[in-house]
């Protein structure tokens, strides 16, 4: 049974970093209806950028701050400069302008960083707190409360905010919006901004775990969005549960399932994906759209 | 409150041009209903006013040219548009629909809502509910106390009878005849149900393919008879 609890305890970990990645997914979908597939390399290039900072010598939080300062202004310029032109045309191009973007985004880290490995410096102290007979790492636990930070930051900023209500309103009715005065063009690009922050923690969490490296969040992608799609890609609390569960299940299945195991864990957040869609595609927390005319 | 002067006016969508030289002032207060048939242009000249369709020529309010600004620029100077369809946030609450209508200002936000809890006390028990979950008649209601929420220089109401019963729509014109009188907002009422537009307007316009084919004061064109059986349709 401890094992068993152990095994949930290190899913919770990586799957609170899932939930973070997951999370900036779900911000851009919210605001704009698009799936952002270059989302991840986003956060591998603020983890860069954050690293860059430390290799200067600058202390690792100030260099977080940096990172989050410079990938929001990152993530505005993206929408600005790339997504604006592409707005209003049909799915197909916007998903493959986002493809494009993952391509060149992994390229650009590698001509600036090139492809070997770096030590990224773990923020976290080494060590574990015991608990009964489990033991909880502390960089897990810090993993956590950084995202529960996150999500509740988030929480505020769009319940409690009147720029967070005029985000919500564009993204409800963006022709409203405009109708109410709101700047909708530079709400947008703030969408982008904001998410491309949270992607910037994801990174920023991962890049301890797995080493820096241009293809680090290829992985890690995947799995937030199987967290999105299990959550419900409309909603910022479902991407947390689903990554939580998705890091859980696959934790679980890699350790106790031998026909996966270690190797073939990766299936598992395409068959939540798969089980998902089929089953209730809205997701956990979506919402179906029910409305009176 | 203000005077809205529109000369010469044209607009249309992409190719198609829907307006073809309009022209008509909206004196200070006062309510100008837009009548006319289906196609006549009605909604491309309030979205030609609001700035959501661009149009060429002018139009101006208290002075100042409102062509070729954006919409939100035109909120942010006091041009209020309940659009076709009444542009209600469905997924947000019926309260947060109404602060977004007063997003462009700071200050007297708590005490309009007061206000417009007093002309629609239908919707105060509802703040907290979806607005998409609201009835037609209630998000009408909705739409107009979105607007009333930007203390509106100029008003402009989209077919705000459209699908409503009857008796819902005639509580509707009671209150912006209210809301004209009590605060001076000059309206611009698009309508296809003439008599109850020509009811609380002072003056209308009839709208036929692009063009005002006719205007005068409200109780003119509603004694007109002809004008009665072939714009407005129905027999005096």
């Amino acid at each position: 049974m401890a094992g068993f609890l152990q095994q949930v305890i290190v899913g919770l970990g990586t799957g609170a970093i899932y939930a973070s990645l997951a999370l900036a997914l779900v911000l851009i979908y919210r605001f704009t209806g698009i799936v952002n597939f270059a989302q991840g390399e986003l956060a591998m290039f603020s983890a860069y950028i954050a690293w860059q900072f430390t290799a200067a010598g600058v202390p690792f939080w100030l260099s977080l701050v940096l990172a989050l300062a410079v990938s929001f202004a990152g993530g505005m310029l993206v929408e600005r400069v790339i997504i604006r032109p592409v707005e209003g045309a049909p799915e197909l191009t916007v998903v493959i302008v986002t493809v494009g973007l993952f391509i060149f985004v992994n390229a650009a880290a590698g001509w600036i960083w090139t492809f070997l490995i770096k030590d990224f410096p773990n923020p976290f102290p080494g060590g574990a707190l015991h608990v009964g007979g489990l033991s909880v790492a502390f960089s897990t636990l810090g993993v956590l409360a950084v995202v529960g930070v996150v999500m509740g930051l988030l929480y505020l900023l769009f319940q409690h905010t009147k720029i967070g209500l005029g985000m919500r309103a564009v993204s409800a009715n963006p022709d409203s919006a405009r109708l109410v005065g709101i700047r909708v063009g530079w709400t947008l690009a703030l969408g982008w901004g904001l998410a491309a922050t949270v992607g910037a923690v994801s990174g920023v969490l991962v890049a301890p775990l797995l080493f820096l490296e241009p293809n680090m969040m290829g992985g890690v992608l995947i799995y937030a969005f199987a967290a999105a799609t299990l959550g419900g890609f409309d909603s910022p609390l479902g991407a947390v549960v689903g990554g939580l569960v998705v890091g859980v299940a696959e934790t679980l299945a890699g350790a106790y399932v031998t026909a996966i195991g270690p190797d073939l864990k990766v299936g598992v957040p395409l068959a939540i994906i798969l089980g998902v869609l089929l089953l209730r595609p809205q997701g956990l927390f979506g919402r179906a759209v029910v409305e009176r005319a | 409150m203000s005077e809205l002067t529109v000369h010469d006016l044209h607009a249309g969508y992409g190719g198609a041009q829907v307006l073809h030289g309009v022209s008509l002032t909206v004196g200070e207060g006062e309510i100008c209903a837009i009548l006319g048939p289906n196609g006549a242009g009605k909604t491309t000249l309030l979205r030609a006013l609001s700035g959501m369709v661009k149009g060429r020529g002018s139009v101006r309010l208290d002075g100042a040219e409102l062509l070729g600004r954006p919409p939100d620029a035109l909120a942010r100077l006091g041009v209020a548009h309940v659009p076709e369809g009444r542009g209600t946030f469905t997924q947000l609450t019926v309260e947060e629909n109404l602060r977004l209508g007063a997003y462009v200002r700071r200050s007297g936000v708590e005490d309009d809502l007061e206000r417009i809890y007093t002309y629609f006390p239908a919707l105060k028990p509802r703040l907290r509910q979806a607005a998409g979950s609201l009835s037609g008649g209630e998000q009408q209601m909705l739409a107009l106390g979105r607007a009333l929420m930007l203390r509106p220089r100029l008003l402009l109401l989209d077919e705000p009878s459209l699908g409503l019963a009857p008796l819902v729509t005639r509580e509707l014109f009671h209150i912006v005849r209210a809301v004209n009188e009590q605060e001076r907002t000059t309206v611009v009422v698009v309508e296809q149900n003439a008599h109850l537009a020509l009811g609380v307007a002072q003056q209308a316009h009839v709208l036929e393919t692009g063009r005002i084919v006719l205007s005068g004061t409200a109780a003119d064109i509603r004694a007109d008879e002809q004008v009665a059986q072939s714009y407005l349709g129905y027999r005096v």
